[in-house]
């Protein structure tokens, strides 16, 4: 989505960004702006400028300003992006329209009411469901896990909850009981986690209607992720992963995670030898 | 697990659909290929019936609108249900498809049937 | 967010959004296609099992139906149906394939640039909608060229 080096000039750039206010408006409407942009400058910097010096009651909602937090998630020239990931001179337009994230209530102007995101991320039990409950609150060692065993899950646990995937799907634009893709990504990253074995705990929120069937790979929300979680991918595979529960194929209780106890672990680190030396002093 | 074995049987009978929808498309549009005969006189009447009367015809038919009406019903479902329902709309549209999902299969059964039993003269 | 807190506005897309809702790669069309053919087929088949019962009235009643199909805009209304199933059904295979998980490649680490399952399939896409538009083309040779 980067702009051809002849555009990246600086100039001034028109911002559309839309307001609402919830004490005056019963609608939102557009305002528009006008800022010098130089090389490097994000949405969100242009959204503190535009704050100091031009409209003091512009709000939204931000916090890291690097891309880490999932604060900052709006509807930036028609794509859900992260304004602090945004740089102004690379969007290649002279003029950038800001609005809210759709398919969230609008709180005012440019802050989403993330409340439904997290209420269905809440109701697919996102937390590690072992065999032996107690291990996950008192442990006595550490789980062994492999690479392969780590990397069947660890793309969906970069999620930061921004909340741009379900503004980007078409389910979620009519149907506010669909999961959504975080919430049926998440369901995959526990069930993938071979520490876990609650998809049977799982399945009454997951195996609905408005579960992961109503995805149709649009792949939207794969595009609109910043993270590169791939939600679309965790779908599908949830899907493949229901499918071969139903019929008797699924994840044994046996292939948990084992347990290496804690004295095991000491002496693991304890007999650990450091890597040869590579720099030879004189 | 009912929505899973659902959706399961949504993707299990399309193999069903394009092979015996593909030959009913090459039989009713391809007649002069196959059966050496023009595409009206394939359409005739006298050439349906002869088509209908056999078993295997009579069979698979019914198999191709169960599949094909089980399909379709699953997806038009998914649809209007994407819609935002009350769960009391949303329950009359489940029980809705399925009522008129079995009308028009029995429908077409009985058409297949009066077909493979046809009396010619009379 | 409590009862006594100014009104939120609505801003769900609704029906809008299964048409636009974005600068989003052509996946998210074919999935309109998809859900617009398949309406239209079902649609079809419905109407298709209920004209065909017309062979119950009798000959002439059945011969006069399959002289108004055979009338120019029945003709090319046929065409357009072939080619919704056509690549309803391409599509579908796709579909079919890659929501139980395959040819989307394996879960790894995400490293920026991120590439996503929906552009690593990309390729099986483009062989399926090519064959897809071959096969609406000589499908309908008979209509374009008789």
């Amino acid at each position: 989505m980067t702009a051809s080096h002849k555009t990246i000039t600086p100039r001034e750039i028109t911002f559309r960004v839309r307001r609402f206010d919830p004490e005056t408006d019963s609608a939102p409407h557009w305002d528009s702006y006008t800022l010098n942009v130089t090389e490097g400058m994000t949405v969100l910097e242009a959204l503190h400028q535009l704050k100091a010096e031009k409209e003091p009651t512009l709000a939204w909602r931000s916090s890291c300003r690097m891309g880490v937090c999932g604060s900052c998630g709006m509807f930036i020239n028609d794509l859900p992006q992260l304004a602090c990931q945004t740089q102004l001179l690379h969007l290649g337009t002279d003029v950038v329209t800001v609005a809210p994230l759709l398919n969230y209530p609008n709180v005012k102007d440019l802050v989403p009411n993330l409340e439904p995101l997290i209420e269905k991320h809440v109701t697919i039990k996102p937390f590690i469901i072992h065999p032996n409950p107690q291990e996950i609150d008192e442990p006595t060692g550490e789980f062994i896990q492999s690479t392969e065993e780590r990397e069947a899950f660890s793309q969906f646990t970069y999620c930061i909850k921004c909340g741009l995937c379900l503004a980007a799907c078409p389910t979620v634009a009519t149907d506010p009981l669909f999961l959504g893709p975080q919430a049926l990504a998440q369901a995959y990253r526990y069930t993938a986690d071979n520490r876990d074995c609650g998809l049977k705990e799982r399945l009454e929120a997951i195996d609905i209607f408005h579960g992961p069937y109503q995805c149709h790979l649009a792949g939207a929300c794969s595009q609109a992720c910043p993270k590169g979680v791939d939600p679309a991918f965790g779908i599908q595979l949830l899907k493949r992963t229901l499918v071969l529960d139903s019929i008797g194929v699924g994840k044994k209780k046996s292939s948990v995670a084992k347990v290496r106890p804690l004295a095991d672990v000491v002496k693991a680190i304890e007999e650990f030898a450091p890597p040869p030396r590579t720099v030879v002093s004189n | 697990m009912r929505e899973t074995r659902l959706w399961s049987l949504h993707l299990l009978v399309i193999p069903i659909i394009v092979v015996l929808l593909g030959t009913h498309f090459a039989i009713i549009h391809y007649a002069p290929v196959f059966y050496g005969m023009s595409v009206e006189e394939a359409r005739s009447f006298e050439v349906m019936i002869e088509r209908g009367r056999s078993i295997a015809q009579f069979v698979l038919y019914i198999l191709l609108l169960a599949a094909g009406l089980y399909h379709g019903l699953y997806g038009l479902r998914g649809i209007i249900r994407e819609l935002p329902l009350t769960p009391a709309l949303a329950k009359l549209v489940d029980v809705g498809i399925v009522l008129f999902g079995l009308f028009i299969f029995g429908f077409g059964t009985y058409v297949t049937w009066w077909t493979f039993s046809f009396k010619i003269g009379g | 967010m409590n009862s006594n807190s100014p009104k939120s506005y609505p801003n769900r897309l609704g029906l809008k959004g299964w048409v636009y809702a974005g600068r989003y790669t052509f996946e998210r069309y074919l999935y309109l296609g998809h859900r617009l053919s398949g309406m239209g087929l079902i649609a079809y088949m419905v109407l298709h099992i209920i004209e065909t019962a017309n062979r119950m009235r009798g000959v002439e009643a059945w011969q006069g139906l399959m002289a108004l199909f055979a009338s120019p805009p029945f003709k090319v209304v046929e065409y357009l149906l072939f080619a919704a199933a056509v690549f309803h059904a391409m599509n579908g295979v796709r579909l079919l394939l890659t929501e139980l998980g395959f040819f989307l490649g394996k879960p790894k680490e995400p490293v920026y640039p991120y590439s996503s399952s929906v552009m690593r399939h990309r390729p099986l896409t483009y062989v399926i909608m090519a064959l897809a538009g071959l096969i609406i083309i000589l499908g309908g040779s008979s209509l374009f060229f008789p």
